[in-house]
């Protein structure tokens, strides 16, 4: 069963979500995947299919307005599945704290297990939260089989 | 049992029995009526052809009789024409009444004997006649009955239907036994007859209107065969097919050859003959089935078939051939960018006749084998694929294919037996297929170089085919995730004997391919054709390729097994289709678009409608295939 | 002869049991050799495995109770005819069982109510009927030189088939891109990350279902690539190669070439594929006629 753990990790595909960000995140994003970071090293591909990812990438705050997109996008993708949020906004709202129509993190919405603080985040620690969330992937993936 | 009384059985009980249906138009009547004809004309049709070929003569009165409906028929087609005032059927049945009269009084159409040649060509059409055609009619009585509650009729007018739909039977039985042409010619025009009192059955303007086009048409097809019949009588003094099939050729024979295949063609709807079959999707679905599988069409495809033996190696045979690939290939187009389910059948049954002609066409043993191949196999798989859609279309109340969406769930039964019964159309390891693939053997290996004409269009024709099958078989398994339901699926006796047996036909027909070949198709072949195809337990082997049959069938069953094996054991949750997130929460069937408001998903067919239009390509198929229709009579003189 | 018997059979059924394996590391070539074409580092070449296993362990999401039998049958077909090759037999009969399992891919993907799987199975209809064509003909011109549909005839062949079709060779490149689902001819599924079709027919499946439609996937690249070989069947190392190469060419064209529509799909095997195949027979037949 070790195989099924170690394909998981190996393989993580990405689905990136933008809920409400400033695209200062988004485009960090797109950095990491470039040639320069390679993240298909890693076997990581940007999917954009909820139903094949592993791993969702958000950004920004989530607001009224998305949020119910930001569930239905969580609902389909199938488990093992990790959420990282990317920035600051993901994570607490940070500038858009207490703005009306914000929800002030995406946390508020679906659960998060790794949270990559920066306004922007960089790549090195997008990937750095990449591979944390690919730890919990394996803790998950351990208690599913286990 | 005696084989004259079996002869009288195939041919006298159904117009006898339709003549019943026509004086007692009453349900049970009806009901008790045609069953019994069925088990008699199945029964004896089977004994016939357990009894193998016969020469026979009928009582002389049977001549007169013939003349006399003969003349009956020719001037009730010149009152129909002054009826509706078209000017095409009056014109065509004075082209045919007076030469017949002339014919017969002042030539004295040649003796011929015996009137009755059964071989085993006969025997197998007789077969297809009247297996299919039987369930068809059987079919038929739940049909018409739902077919007329929907429109409200006062008075039930099934009477006739049954009588013409029974005497289609005879008719076609008769026609495949008659050596004499005169007599063939008769039936010929009974069968014309038939199909145009079917088609107008409904009696709506577009009925009426279409019917006379294949009324038309049909008549064309007569006169060609007045024609043949003059040559006969003229230059060779007979006019018995089996001398006629001694002839050696020579320019005038190959004429008289050249005008019964037109006649052929008019029959068949070969391109530009097209439109009557076209427009007989009118009718109720039950004419349809039995025109386009078991009955009609197979007429022109039987006289092919039974002139095709001196035709080899001839320009004639080519452009024979031509023809039947050129149809071949536009109908396959046309069907492409149909929305009607009918209409989309009928380009199919347009184009596998096409498909069959181009094989007879071509004329070597192997492409002789594909014809026959591809003629029984043809006639089940179409045949059951009319009668699915009848009965779906009585529970739908639509023919377009795009209403049709998510009929597996709707009504489960039919639309798998239809699902089914569409695959054996285009695919592995169904008889059609193998026909197919025959035909492609026979085409590469035949002399004619310029075959690869025919080849290619073969190959992009064949391409189209499955495309628009697959298009519309994908259609029926769209699920609507709404839940709706359709009534139940309730069928009555008629509906479920009659599509069983087809249904059982097609899988046991399709298992059992070797002996198929073996004891049906390869006895047909005309004497000097020696088939070199080799069956063994596994394969059927042409001597060029070898087609895998048991093997392909056990898999197919073991993958659909474990197929469905492992669907239940990982199983899974049904989720909504993937709508970039926008997914309404508890309405499966929308989205939500600007300002949060719902719209209903909509997906469509593949259709090419922007890349080229029907009516266009009619326009120019007509065009092209009036020409190669004339190349018909210039190639006799090469 | 005996031996011989049972390395005939036993021979094809090892290939057959292996060639979605062998499939598996194709993908992981292409995927390597892209990145590097893209100055990468690329994944590791046991990535599609890692891939298949992941996706077969996930939690099942099905759209239609009948995907993951059509599913399988993407699969099993592919493999049913890459052992009629195997085993040597007629070559339309394997074209027309490659049809079942392109059927069963379409429908379901067309099954499902999602407009990005409809599009992309109807695409993949289009895909189908231009490369259809191409292979029968293909089929076809090889009857001409050798006189038979059997695999196993071009497998005793002394000389190399491709010295007599080499414009049926080069008519089999698009093909060979239509089936690898690369640029230009892409259309059905966009391959890796591109947003406008999601993932094409592919959209709909998930987890288990997508693992067997990838193995249908490899295995029928397999297939395709094995038709390559027959090109140079005798030695069969020259034939493999030249698959290599082939494959070397669609992948430089799949990263030097944006993609077309499906339009120019069809265009471009229903014209320059087919007069490819048609100049090479009459090349052929040309050939014949002068000897006589
Ligand atoms: S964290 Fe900063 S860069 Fe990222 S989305 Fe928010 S405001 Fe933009």
């Amino acid at each position: 069963m070790k195989i099924m753990t170690k394909a998981r990790l190996k393989s993580p595909w990405v689905l990136h979500y933008d809920c409400g960000s400033c695209n200062g995140c988004d485009i960090e994003i797109l950095a990491a995947l470039t040639p320069k970071f390679d993240a298909e090293r890693f076997g990581i591909v940007n999917i954009g299919d909820p139903k094949q990812a592993d791993v969702m990438l958000l950004t920004g705050p989530s607001n009224k307005r998305n949020q119910r997109v930001l569930k239905n996008l969580y609902d389909q993708m199938p488990e093992p599945k990790v959420v990282i949020a990317i920035g600051e906004c993901a994570c607490s709202g940070a500038i858009f704290h207490n703005c009306p129509n914000t929800n002030g993190g995406v946390d508020k919405v679906i659960p998060i297990d790794v949270y990559v603080p920066g306004c922007a985040a960089r790549p090195e620690q997008i990937v750095d939260g990449v591979v944390l969330a690919l730890q919990k992937l394996a803790e998950k993936s351990e208690k599913e089989v286990g | 049992m005696n084989q004259e009384i079996l002869i009288a059985l195939t041919v006298g009980v159904p117009p006898l029995a339709g003549f019943g249906c026509l004086i007692l138009n009453n349900k049970i009547a009806r009901r008790v009526i045609v069953g019994l004809t069925s088990l008699i004309l199945i029964g004896s049709s089977l004994l016939l052809y357990n009894s193998g070929g016969l020469h026979y003569e009928p009582a002389p009165i049977f001549e007169i009789l013939v003349l006399v409906f003969d003349l009956i028929l020719l001037t009730y087609f010149l009152y129909t024409g002054f009826k509706y005032k078209n000017i095409l059927v009056i014109g065509l049945s004075i082209l045919q009444l007076f030469p017949v009269l002339y014919f017969e009084f002042i030539l004295h159409g040649a003796e011929v004997t015996p009137l009755i040649i059964i071989d085993n060509l006969s025997l197998l059409m007789s077969l297809i006649i009247s297996i299919i055609g039987s369930l068809v009619v059987i079919y038929a009585l739940s049909y018409m009955d739902e077919h007329e509650e929907h429109l409200h009729l006062h008075g039930s007018r099934q009477n006739r239907f049954f009588f013409f739909m029974l005497l289609l039977l005879g008719a076609m039985n008769g026609l495949v036994f008659s050596n004499s042409l005169y007599w063939l010619y008769f039936f010929w025009e009974i069968t014309t007859l038939c199909s145009y009192e079917l088609i107008r059955h409904d009696g709506t303007e577009i009925a009426i209107k279409n019917s006379l086009t294949a009324l038309w048409m049909n008549l064309v097809g007569g006169v060609a065969f007045v024609a043949a019949l003059f040559i006969g009588q003229l230059y060779f003094h007979t006019i018995a097919i089996d001398k006629i099939l001694k002839l050696s050729p020579n320019p005038i024979v190959l004429m008289l050859f050249a005008s019964l295949a037109f006649a052929a063609f008019t029959k068949s709807a070969q391109f530009p003959f097209n439109k009557w079959l076209q427009g007989a999707m009118v009718a109720p679905t039950p004419v349809n089935a039995s025109l386009d599988s078991g009955t009609m069409v197979n007429a022109g495809i039987y006289l092919i078939l039974k002139i095709a033996p001196p035709l080899s190696n001839t320009a004639l045979g080519y452009s024979i051939a031509l023809i039947g690939a050129f149809t071949f290939l536009i109908s396959a187009f046309l069907a492409l960018n149909e929305r009607v389910s009918k209409g989309i059948l009928a380009y199919s049954t347009i184009g596998n006749l096409g498909l069959i002609t181009m094989c007879v066409g071509i004329n070597t043993p192997l492409s002789y084998t594909a014809a026959l191949t591809l003629l029984v196999f043809h006639s089940i798989s179409k045949g059951l694929l009319f009668l699915c859609v009848g009965v779906v279309e009585n529970r739908v109340q639509s023919t377009l294919i795009e209403d049709w969406e998510g009929l597996l769930r709707r009504l489960p039964a039919t639309s798998l037996i239809m699902i089914v019964a569409m695959m054996s159309m285009f695919l592995p390891p169904f008889g059609m297929l193998l026909g197919k693939w025959v035909a492609i053997d026979a085409l590469t290996s035949s002399y004619y170089i310029s075959s690869m004409l025919i080849i290619l269009i073969i190959v992009l024709g064949s391409a189209a085919t499955s495309v628009y099958y697959i298009k519309w078989l994908a259609y029926l398994t769209v699920l609507p995730m709404d839940g709706e339901k359709y009534g139940n699926e309730k069928v009555t006796w008629p509906y479920s004997i009659s599509m069983l047996s087809l249904f059982g036909l097609i899988v046991t027909l399709g298992a059992g391919i070797s002996s198929i070949l073996n004891l049906i198709i390869l006895p047909t072949l005309p004497e000097d054709y020696y088939s070199n195809i080799s069956l063994t337990l596994l394969n059927v082997d042409t001597g060029v390729g070898s087609f895998v049959t048991y093997p392909i069938w056990i898999l197919t069953i073991i993958i659909i097994m474990s197929g469905y094996f492992i669907a239940k054991k990982k199983g899974g949750v049904i989720k909504p289709p993937y709508l970039s997130g926008e997914n309404v929460a508890d309405d499966p069937t929308g989205f939500r678009s600007t300002a949060d408001g719902i719209v209903k998903i909509e997906t469509s067919a593949q259709f090419f409608e922007q890349e080229y239009n029907n009516d266009r390509l009619i326009e120019i198929a007509k065009i092209i295939g009036s020409i190669i229709m004339m190349l018909l009579f210039f190639a006799v003189m090469f | 002869m005996a031996e011989n018997n049972i390395l005939n059979i036993v021979l094809p059924v090892i290939l057959v049991l292996f060639a979605p394996i062998l499939g598996g590391f194709i993908m992981g070539i292409d995927r390597k050799l892209t990145a590097r074409m893209q100055s990468r580092m690329g994944p590791p070449l046991i990535q599609p495995f890692y891939d298949v296993i992941k996706l077969w362990g996930k939690q099942p999401f099905i759209s239609s109770s009948i995907q993951p039998i059509l599913a399988f049958g993407y699969f099993a077909f592919s493999l049913t005819s890459f052992a009629l090759l195997a085993f040597g037999q007629d070559l339309l009969l394997i074209i027309f069982t490659v049809a079942i399992a392109d059927l069963c891919l379409i429908v379901a993907s067309l099954n499902s109510k999602s407009p990005y799987s409809v599009l992309g199975g109807k695409r993949e209809l289009i895909s189908m009927m231009s490369y259809e064509p191409i292979l029968l003909l293909m089929a076809i011109s090889i009857y001409y030189v050798t006189g038979s549909f059997m695999v196993q005839r071009i497998l005793s062949l002394n000389y190399p088939l491709l010295t007599y079709l080499p414009l049926v060779f080069l008519a089999l490149i698009p093909v060979l891109i239509i089936d690898l689902k690369k640029s230009p001819y892409d259309v059905s599924a966009s391959a890796h990350a591109h947003q406008e079709l999601v993932r094409g027919v592919f959209t709909e499946f998930s987890g288990y279902t997508l693992a067997l439609v990838e193995l249908g996937h490899w295995t029928k690249i397999v297939l395709m690539l094995s038709l390559v070989t027959l090109f140079w069947a005798t030695p069969i190392i020259i034939g493999i190669f030249l698959a290599l190469i082939l494959f070397f060419v669609v992948l430089v064209i799949d990263n030097v070439y944006p993609r077309l529509n499906w339009k120019s799909m069809l265009k471009t095997t229903w014209s320059v594929g087919v007069l490819l195949i048609i100049a090479n027979i009459v090349g052929l037949i040309s050939r014949v006629v002068m000897r006589i």
